[in-house]
């Protein structure tokens, strides 16, 4: 008796096995319509919206980081008024908390949407490490809005990072150049440095240091913090004993401001220059920082002013506008160029039928997005290598000049003092 | 005993209130509820979502249901009083729900607090305006209020009969609504059966009256048939019984078992995440259940777990050697065992909450080494160890989330038997009895130190393997995957699913990590909800979701205590009032 | 004479026996010892022979500790006073520290913007601080109510979860009301000044921060010392079933403790955000598991014990890694310094397990 009931639950685990097995396997070639694709098709029917999806830090400490560049990436979408091939876009974001297990979980939630097309983020190296890889195994290529790690975009990269490039610099570019600057151009001979434990700060400090090192500067002191450190007077009274010509701390904008508030208490460090990293183009950090920002300098690729000078006001505005706030971290214009390059991409590569359903291949949309060439985006030209990595690295070193948030306005507070 | 007394001399003072009084307070209780849901910006984020398409926004439901709520709490609270008075009074309290969301209407449109409250701005208004003048806008909210406050309380007073069908069918409708991303995801291969009930905005007008007509059915017919259905599976004979029995749940237990192939990668994710955290809880299970140490550096053997396995198998320059994934985990669980002796011998003398403190120290030194650039050399560093393999069958590689899920089931049920063994051997006993009380276990013959370090070592084998397996799930290690909230959560999800209890574990798990995975839909907000989810659940069952035995009856003890400080505070309210 | 030696004599053997004893717990919480002195003393003897340090910046590295200690100290007495009623670790009480420094931000800017603040300092300090201190003792009051009156007589962890939702809760909830940007509390003239103090010169607000922690920590002693609330709360966290027989309202105790610890999160709030400026809604968690652990190194239900451990803490933190790690060549010693914090907070709880200052009731407690 027994065993018949149990031959039967099996028989009928089994039909529903068989029909999970039915479920159609991606990462074939098909043809749908007009396309026909190495590693699948998606088709839009007429009327059903194009899947966008993006990642980034929405929870826990790091908030900020994520929620501004999910706002630039939204803010993009408006200008486009939501609408890309003749299709309203539907854009589905997850959280990454800014770890590893937080960006396997949100790309494969985005992942497991068949009709996904692409995805923009991650914001944090470590949540991209895994769920680059994920995405593209599902054929969706990414668009990286500020992770800088050089193994995401090397030329030996696994397999599972083809489909990730990104609208940010890489730290093997922008450490290097800030070394070259502080060396050649401000005449230091030493440096001490500071990064925060994030694989982001902790990078560029490396590559900064190793460059230095090789012109043959002298690395003096090389400390961390921990981002939620607040009293940086020992820290910075230790560093000031090594009297270094450049502290350089590229960190993000709490402890940052921290080090710029704090310094010029340190007695000591009145013949140290303190520079900053990109992490600091942001009217919160003015909020945070207030009147001793005034003559404080950070390296920044530049902003070049065809691009950055005009619509960089126009988006802070409608991010206001939007959100409330003034923009609360550093990256939302690499945001804003992330989901400008994937709408870009899939305006080229959408072909329509008669009856109105559109079909995307998703090579030929990954193939695309490589192929993104001189688009002026708002936080730099957009052009990308066969590896991935789309900003072009132009070196430039920003200062401010008046500590109050509202008057943050990229060419006169910060105003561009190199080149 | 003594409750009875107690919750009879409440209600008595409760009828006493005047039901004017009652409306304003409660009509503003529940105003103050949705006046903050609309302050934090849940309103806002509510409305950006349908929950059926061009009809009904998240947001408005929302509303709807506190100034509902407000009319059936009336109901709940008054208990007498004629109809048409409870009527009244649900609907003043819905009104004046309404009333301070039309309040909140006015003050945006009137006053620039923003740079306060960052969510009094027009999105909020284009949720409560209904596209109206602020002045139309109140009288939609105020008269609005009322009837959906009057429904509560019609809602609390009608025939259960009926209540019970329009209930189930409401909820139906209300978690496709909510969740209908999810299901989309999970449905999306069979289009036509999709599109009945969904648009890619959310859920449609059909859809919602399908599920609602539907499951009201399905409830109503229970409701009727119920009675009959048991007596007949009364009448049948004993091992007929029996065998119904165990075969609905293998088959319950099958369904589990394919669910999550069936449901696709997300699920599988989830789940493994959820089976990971069941894993650590069962091993904390036995420090904190059983052996009654309080332990909040749990994390600590996570990581090594994790970190032994990855230097162990890892291509890249940081690993030691590349060794298959099956010689590893062993290695790694090993060593979590040794750190967790380590980590328990400093810590044997100490106590209770010092403990409590002593762990989360000794944890968070864990963390802060492994973040560091003193110990980067040897364990990679902010930059963390990439390339970690997955693990191979024969020539299959486990390389989907619902595969690895497999193994963490395989792992838990392992873990879950060793962890019952462990629970009813010598070896449990004594850690019984040193939880209940360590003098005495000693009188009796206990070695302390001994017994302890089991439980640490144990413990932290259960965490080994977690970690083990978390690094091949993610292919890559890096420190910020091993915060002290790690340790939190573990804690948290074994009180919530109720302490000392294996399937209370599992439960927990789910509750507290598959939840707020599930809530994503929710986004920045999800862990709002997930902190309310805590904090009700301990008000409803402090004992947990499902608790051991033993628990339970230490509980129904605390019972009669808990009645007798109600009637402390009531004596100590009486003279106050004299 | 006989009796002397033969006892002399066992004395020695047993001390062979001891030695044979010597059991693997013991070897290890020698090395643990032999380890962290080495570390200590090596590294100080380090530190002090490279000779990187002046005696002024030494000085300046013990008021960078006290003034963090400070804040340390009033925000670990939150956690002290309702361990010491109640017996339970009061999670939120970082996050309640948070609601209030975060609400009072606005009046601040406010005053600031007025200029009110440059005018009158200490009549805007005592607004400031009087808000924070309402919002915080209103945040700690409703906490008590929904996390802990349910459990007062339940022997289970429950209300410690129930607290960790509400710290969640109190979070996001913030993050939601006054967004997620990181504000800056206004940074008036009259901070800014130097003081000559024995010969060092020292930040003006360094002093302001350490009187105004010390004058609401001998408030707070003076009121559990002296008042008859005070005398309550005492026979409260002595006895409650004894306390209620005589005629005491533990109920309105328990209220009144709370409403204690708000303030003193209130002002600890403040403080915190006039010496480091920021403010957002994640601000409390740390300074509050780092006030949790100075409570529990001063000795847990003990309010002197609290001020001690905050104190101490703070000191440890600021001058150890510039102590103890430097002179042994550890890189970037200032990211171990949670370690350091860390490993004395543990070095006090394995070799005395109540804390510096606390009593043996741990032992019985637990």
């Amino acid at each position: 008796m027994k065993l018949k009931k149990f031959l039967k639950g099996t028989v009928v685990a089994a039909t529903f096995a068989a029909a999970a097995w039915t479920l159609p396997q991606v990462q074939a070639e098909e043809t749908k319509g007009p396309v026909t694709d190495e590693i699948g098709v998606v088709m839009i029917p007429k009327g059903a919206p194009i899947f966008i999806g993006g990642y980034w830090t929405i929870s826990g400490p790091d908030t900020a980081l994520g929620l501004d560049q999910q706002r630039g990436a939204e803010i993009a979408l408006d200008d486009w008024d939501g609408m890309v091939a003749g299709h309203k876009v539907k854009f589905v974001v997850e959280d990454s908390q800014c770890n590893a297990e937080g960006g396997q979980t949100a790309a494969t939630k985005l992942a497991s949407n068949q009709n996904m097309v692409v995805v923009v983020g991650p914001d944090c190296s470590s949540a991209g490490t895994p769920g680059g890889p994920i995405l593209w195994k599902a054929g969706i290529p990414s668009v990286a809005t500020s992770t800088t790690a050089p193994t995401l975009t090397a030329a030996d990269r696994p397999e599972g990072l083809h489909g990730y490039l990104r609208t940010i610099y890489n730290d093997l570019s922008a450490g290097a150049a800030d070394a070259e600057y502080f060396f050649n151009e401000m005449k230091c001979t030493t440096m001490a440095t500071v990064h925060d434990g994030s694989p982001y700060a902790e990078q560029l400090v490396r590559v900064a240091e190793g460059r230095f090192t090789e012109l043959g500067g002298k690395v003096v002191a090389a400390e961390a913090v921990t981002p939620t450190d607040v009293d940086m007077r020992p820290l910075l009274t230790g560093i000031a004993t090594t009297k270094p010509c450049v502290l350089y701390f590229p960190i993000f904008v709490a402890s940052a401001a921290q080090i710029v508030r704090q310094s010029s208490e340190i007695k000591g460090m009145e013949g140290t220059t303190i520079i900053g990293g990109s992490a600091l183009m942001a009217p919160g950090f003015l909020e945070a920082v207030g009147d001793s920002a005034v003559g404080f300098r950070f390296t920044n690729p530049d902003a070049s002013d065809d691009a950055f000078g005009e619509r960089y006001p126009q988006l802070v505005k409608q991010y206001e506008e939007k959100y409330g706030e003034k923009p609360i971290q550093a990256f939302h214009a690499n945001a804003y160029d992330g989901m400008a390059v994937a709408l870009m991409g899939i305006e080229k590569v959408a072909k329509t039928d008669a009856d109105g359903n559109t079909y995307i291949g998703r090579k030929a949309l990954r193939d695309a997005l490589f192929a993104t060439k001189d688009y002026d985006g708002i936080g730099g030209k957009i052009s990308c290598n066969e590896h991935g990595d789309c900003a072009g690295f132009k070196f430039a070193v920003y200062e401010f000049t008046n500590g109050d948030p509202s008057t943050f306005e990229i060419g006169t507070n910060p105003k561009k003092i190199h080149p | 005993m003594a409750f009875d007394v107690v919750a009879s001399a409440r209600q008595e003072r409760e009828e006493h209130v005047p039901a004017w009084r009652r409306t304003l307070v409660t009509g503003l209780t529940f105003g103050g509820f949705a006046f903050y849901f609309a302050l934090v910006g849940i309103v806002t984020m509510f409305h950006g979502r349908w929950i059926i398409v061009d009809t009904v926004s998240l947001g408005h439901a929302l509303l709807i249901v506190t100034a509902g709520a407000a009319g059936l709490y009336i109901a709940y609270k008054a208990r007498v009083g004629s109809y048409q008075e409870l009527l009244l009074q649900g609907a003043g309290a819905g009104a004046i729900v309404g009333a301070v969301m039309s309040l909140l209407v006015l003050v945006i449109v009137n006053f620039k607090l923003r740079f306060i409250f960052v969510q009094l701005w027009k999105p909020l208004l284009k949720a409560l305006d209904f596209g109206q003048d602020p002045w139309t806008a109140a009288v939609i909210l105020i008269v609005g209020g009322a009837v959906f406050g009057a429904l509560g309380v019609l809602f609390f007073i009608m025939n259960p009969a009926i209540r019970k069908p329009i209930v189930a069918g409401l909820v139906a409708a209300g978690i496709a609504g909510l969740f209908q991303e999810l299901i989309q995801l999970m449905i999306q291969s069979y289009g036509t059966f999709r599109e009945l009930f969904f648009t890619w905005d959310g859920m449609t007008l059909q859809g919602a009256v399908i599920l609602f007509v539907v499951f009201a059915a399905i409830s109503a017919f229970w409701g009727w048939r119920r009675e009959s259905l048991n007596a007949r599976f009364e009448r049948l004979p004993v091992n007929r019984q029996k065998t119904m029995r165990v075969s609905g749940y293998v088959l319950a237990g099958l369904l589990v078992l394919v669910f999550p192939y069936l449901a696709g990668n997300f699920i599988g994710q989830v789940l493994m995440l959820v089976g990971l955290f069941t894993l650590m809880g069962m091993g904390l299970n036995l420090e904190i259940g059983l052996a009654g140490l309080l332990d909040l550096g749990f994390v600590a053997f996570y990581a090594v777990g994790a970190y032994t396995t990855a230097l162990l198998t890892a291509s890249s320059d940081a690993a030691f050697m590349q060794l298959p994934y099956w010689v590893a985990m062993p290695i790694a669980i090993f060593f979590s065992i040794c750190v967790g002796v380590l980590f328990g011998v400093p810590v044997l003398k100490v106590r209770g909450d010092y403990l409590a403190v002593a762990t989360l120290g000794l944890g968070e030194i864990v963390r802060v080494i492994v973040l560091s650039d003193a110990a980067a050399p040897l364990l990679a560093g902010a930059q963390g160890i990439l390339g970690v393999p997955r693990p191979w069958i024969g020539n299959f590689e486990l390389s989907t989330p619902v595969a690895l899920f497999y193994l963490t089931l395989v792992g838990s049920l392992i873990a879950a038997y060793i962890a019952y063994a462990l629970e009813n051997s010598r070896l449990g006993r004594a850690w019984t009895a040193i939880r209940d009380d360590e003098d005495v276990a000693q009188a009796l013959g206990i070695n302390l130190v001994n017994v302890k370090l089991l439980a640490y070592g144990l413990g932290a084998a259960f965490a080994g393997l977690a970690g083990s397996i978390f690094a091949v799930m993610l292919g890559s290690i890096f420190p910020h995957s091993f915060q002290l909230i790690i340790s939190i959560n573990v804690l948290a999800l074994i009180i919530v699913g109720g302490m000392g209890s294996l399937p209370g574990v599992a439960l927990g798990a789910f509750a507290l990590i598959g939840l707020p995975e599930l809530l994503r839909e929710f986004g920045e907000y999800r862990f709002l909800f997930y902190g309310l989810v805590i904090v009700i659940m301990m008000r409803i069952r402090p004992e947990g979701l499902w608790p051991s035995a033993s628990r339970r009856r230490e509980m129904n003890v605390d019972e009669e205590d808990r009645a007798v400080v109600e009637a402390e505070l009531a004596a100590s309210k009486a003279p106050a009032k004299k | 004479m006989t009796a002397a030696a033969s006892s002399e004599t066992r004395n020695g053997l047993d001390r062979l026996k001891d030695l044979k004893r010597l059991s693997f717990v013991d070897v290890i919480l020698w090395a643990l010892r032999i380890g962290v002195l080495i570390v200590v003393v090596g590294g100080s003897i380090g530190t002090l022979i490279k000779g990187r340090y002046s005696m002024e910046q030494w000085f300046d590295f013990f008021m960078f500790g006290l003034t963090i200690g400070g804040i340390y100290a009033l925000i670990a007495l939150g956690y002290t006073m309702v361990y010491g009623i109640l017996r339970l670790i009061n999670f939120a009480h970082g996050d309640i520290t948070m609601t209030g420094a975060f609400s009072a931000y606005f009046l601040a800017r406010g005053l600031d913007r007025s200029g009110f603040l440059d005018a009158n300092p200490v009549i805007s300090m005592i607004l400031i601080m009087g808000l924070a201190m309402i919002i915080c003792s209103a945040i700690a009051l409703a906490v008590e109510r929904i996390c802990y009156r349910p459990f007062r007589h339940v022997a289970t962890l429950a209300p410690l979860i129930c607290a960790i939702g509400a710290s969640f809760f109190l979070q996001h909830s913030f993050r939601g009301m006054y967004g997620s940007s990181i504000r800056a509390y206004p940074d008036p003239e009259w901070m800014k000044g130097q003081v000559n103090f024995l010969s060092f010169e020292v930040p003006l607000y360094q002093f302001v921060v350490i009187g105004i922690s010390l004058a609401a920590m001998l408030f707070l002693y003076l009121v559990v010392q002296r008042t008859k609330m005070g005398t309550a709360m005492r026979a409260v966290s002595e006895d409650r079933d004894a306390a209620s027989m005589m005629g005491i309202d533990v109920n309105k105790v328990i209220l009144f403790t709370f409403i204690l610890g708000g303030c003193m999160a209130g002002i600890g709030g403040v403080l915190y955000c006039m010496v480091y400026k920021q403010i957002y809604f994640y601000m409390g968690f740390l300074p509050g598991v780092k006030a949790f652990s100075a409570a529990v190194l001063g000795g847990i239900g003990n309010i002197p014990g609290a001020m001690l451990g905050g104190l101490f803490l703070g000191v440890v933190e600021s001058i150890g890694p510039a102590l103890f790690l430097d002179g042994i060549g550890i890189a970037a010693p200032y990211q171990l310094r949670d370690l350091i914090a860390f490993t004395m907070l543990v070095m006090v709880l394995i070799f005395r397990p109540q804390g510096i200052l606390g009593e043996r009731l741990a032992t019985k407690r637990a």
